[in-house]
């Protein structure tokens, strides 16, 4: 017990010190996943000595409550063992990607994450749902799952209700805007496309950039660049002029309002498309994990409800 | 009711809930410095009232919202002070403890000053729960986290006045009952956390620096119970470990929340 004391020791200064220097990147390090198998090794060898002891207590004292108890303190230990072996599994054999879709974009799931049963999945729709107060209250992707071309079923992805497909997990991770541009090009030609914020678009018949710096849903020149709510009620795209390296200024257009960039060289934004951020992933340890937690719960619940009764100083009077 | 007279009843509460809280508090130390234990019932009358005062903010706090007072920052803390005392005065009912009767009302004051300092007074306002928070695992997570902090604050009242003479009447497996509930409920509160955050976010375990505190204060505790159980460390180290543990308890909740970004920061 005493290594596995300063492992834990150990794996809780080391936390500690990874959380104040570099958070993020320390816990994925050699020494501390090599900490992390450390207890590992020594939480299976205690449990194991707990299951043998547990076994002889049963023998002796089938329903005693310290009986209960000991099997509380090992459904604990073996709850965290379930847990570390089931991280042990993700980290050797997870895999996780993120996928951005527009409405009407299929995504090849073979394509993105090794496994056996491919599907495909398409977007059909991304929406914000929005409170009274403009700020969002749920994210959902609409999505069809297909197998050989053959549509299987239409599924909800939204924050909390991740999608659970043939071992793949997929979360409502993020979003984004494309942004709809129309202008005509040195060659003469109309041109309309969607471009990513910080796009720079190069219209004919002038030296001068523009740049596609943001889209903001609700603008109000007193929040700056920052949108007031989430929601549309004021979109307008923020873009900059340049002549070269020359910054000649910035502007906040309406939709479908024409911007003059030069002598009758005009850009219009002509709206936006949103695009749904998914976070797939399939991780072979979480059924594990799960089992390992709730192993957990039961065992710490069973050990403090037959913690060994005590009399109140109360009654020794 | 108004607004505004819904925002003045609120705080009038409030600054009510906290002045009985401090008296209760002084009440308890100069009933133990003086050995009058004619005090300790004005103590717990003022500390009863405050408790019950407490409890009426919760009720209209929920009335307002629709929802439990669990959903942001100030409210845990509100539900976290009330269930601090509320377990010690359950406590205090069955055992012999008014000598931690001081520390531990001036803490539950000092968790409200905290919260009217924060806040303002203001608690009336309302927003709603942004998607991640919208889950069924909300109210799990965070009552077991608001019960565990709760029971590590006592058992840290209890520590602390067994360093002193007036406490040593308190026996050491009231401290280790207190970190025992505390734990079990912190366990709990981790691992329901995860399952939601595997739902919400798609990683059961990210090392955002809440869960990293957590841990950290869950394995002092992990530690302190092991050696309080092999006997090897008792009275002063294991008052300590109790004591730091309390500390950590309060950095994962308040320098977690207000110092350090993270995915907790919804205060």
């Amino acid at each position: 017990m005493k290594t596995g004391l300063i492992v834990l020791v150990l794996i809780g200064v080391a936390s500690a010190i990874g959380s104040a220097l570099l958070p993020r990147t320390f816990y994925q390090t050699p020494v501390f996943k090599l900490l992390l198998f450390l207890l590992l090794l020594n939480m299976f060898l205690c449990t194991s000595n707990r299951i043998r002891l547990t076994v002889r207590l049963l023998l002796a004292a089938p329903t005693s409550k310290a009986w209960y108890r000991n099997l509380g303190i090992l459904l604990l230990h073996l709850g965290i063992v379930l847990i570390l072996i089931g991280g042990l599994m993700y980290s050797v054999y997870g895999q996780n990607e993120r996928i951005h879709l527009s409405a009407g974009e299929q995504v090849d799931m073979q394509r993105v994450l090794d496994i056996e049963h491919p599907f495909t999945l398409q977007l059909d729709e991304f929406r914000i749902e929005f409170n009274e107060d403009g700020s969002p209250s749920q994210y959902i992707s609409e999505v069809t799952i297909l197998e050989e071309g053959q549509e299987v079923k239409q599924v909800a992805i939204s924050v909390n209700h991740p999608l659970n497909y043939k071992g793949v997990k997929a979360y409502q991770y993020s979003f984004g805007f494309m942004i709809n541009a129309e202008y005509v090009t040195e060659d003469g030609e109309e041109k309309s496309g969607s471009f990513v914020e910080g796009a720079l678009l190069q219209p004919g018949g002038t030296e001068r950039k523009v740049k596609i710096f943001k889209y903001i849903p609700n603008f109000n020149p007193a929040h700056g660049m920052n949108t007031v709510t989430l929601r549309p009620d004021n979109p307008r795209i923020i873009f900059s002029v340049y002549e070269g390296d020359k910054f000649l200024g910035v502007g906040a257009a309406a939709f479908n309002e024409p911007v003059e960039i030069d002598e009758s060289v005009n850009v219009t934004f002509t709206g936006v498309e949103p695009y749904t951020v998914l976070e797939v992933k399939h991780d072979p340890g979480l059924p594990l994990v799960l089992t390992g937690g709730i192993t957990l719960m039961l065992g710490v619940c069973l050990a403090l409800l037959m913690a060994p009764g005590r009399k109140s100083n109360k009654d020794h009077q | 009711m108004g607004v505004e007279t819904m925002e003045i009843m609120m705080t009038v509460i409030i600054y009510g809930v906290l002045f009985s809280y401090l008296l209760a508090g002084i009440l308890y130390l100069v009933g133990n410095l003086k050995s009058k234990a004619s005090l300790f019932k004005y103590a717990l009358v003022l500390a009863v009232v405050g408790c019950v005062l407490h409890f009426a903010l919760l009720v209209i706090r929920t009335l307002l919202t629709g929802m439990l007072p669990i959903t942001n920052g100030s409210e845990f803390l509100l539900t976290f002070a009330w269930i601090t005392v509320l377990i010690y005065l359950l406590l205090s009912y069955r055992y012999q403890i008014q000598a931690a009767g001081g520390v531990v009302m001036l803490l539950s004051a000092l968790l409200v000053f905290v919260l009217v300092a924060l806040t303002g007074g203001k608690l009336h306002a309302v927003s709603p729960l942004m998607p991640a928070l919208k889950s069924p695992w909300l109210t799990v997570h965070v009552i077991t986290a608001a019960v565990a902090y709760s029971a590590f604050t006592v058992a840290a009242g209890l520590a602390v006045i067994q360093f002193f003479p007036v406490g040593q009447g308190i026996r050491e497996d009231y401290t280790n009952l207190m970190v025992k509930c505390g734990f079990a409920l912190l366990s709990l509160s981790i691992v329901l956390g995860a399952i939601w955050a595997e739902q919400a976010w798609g990683q059961y375990w990210s090392w955002d620096p809440k869960e990293t505190w957590a841990l950290i204060t869950w394995l002092i505790y992990a530690v302190y119970l092991h050696l309080y159980r092999s006997r090897e460390w008792r009275s002063n180290y294991a008052r300590w470990m109790v004591i730091i543990g309390f500390l950590l308890v309060m950095f994962t909740f308040f320098g977690v929340n207000y110092l350090l970004p993270g995915m907790h920061s919804y205060a």
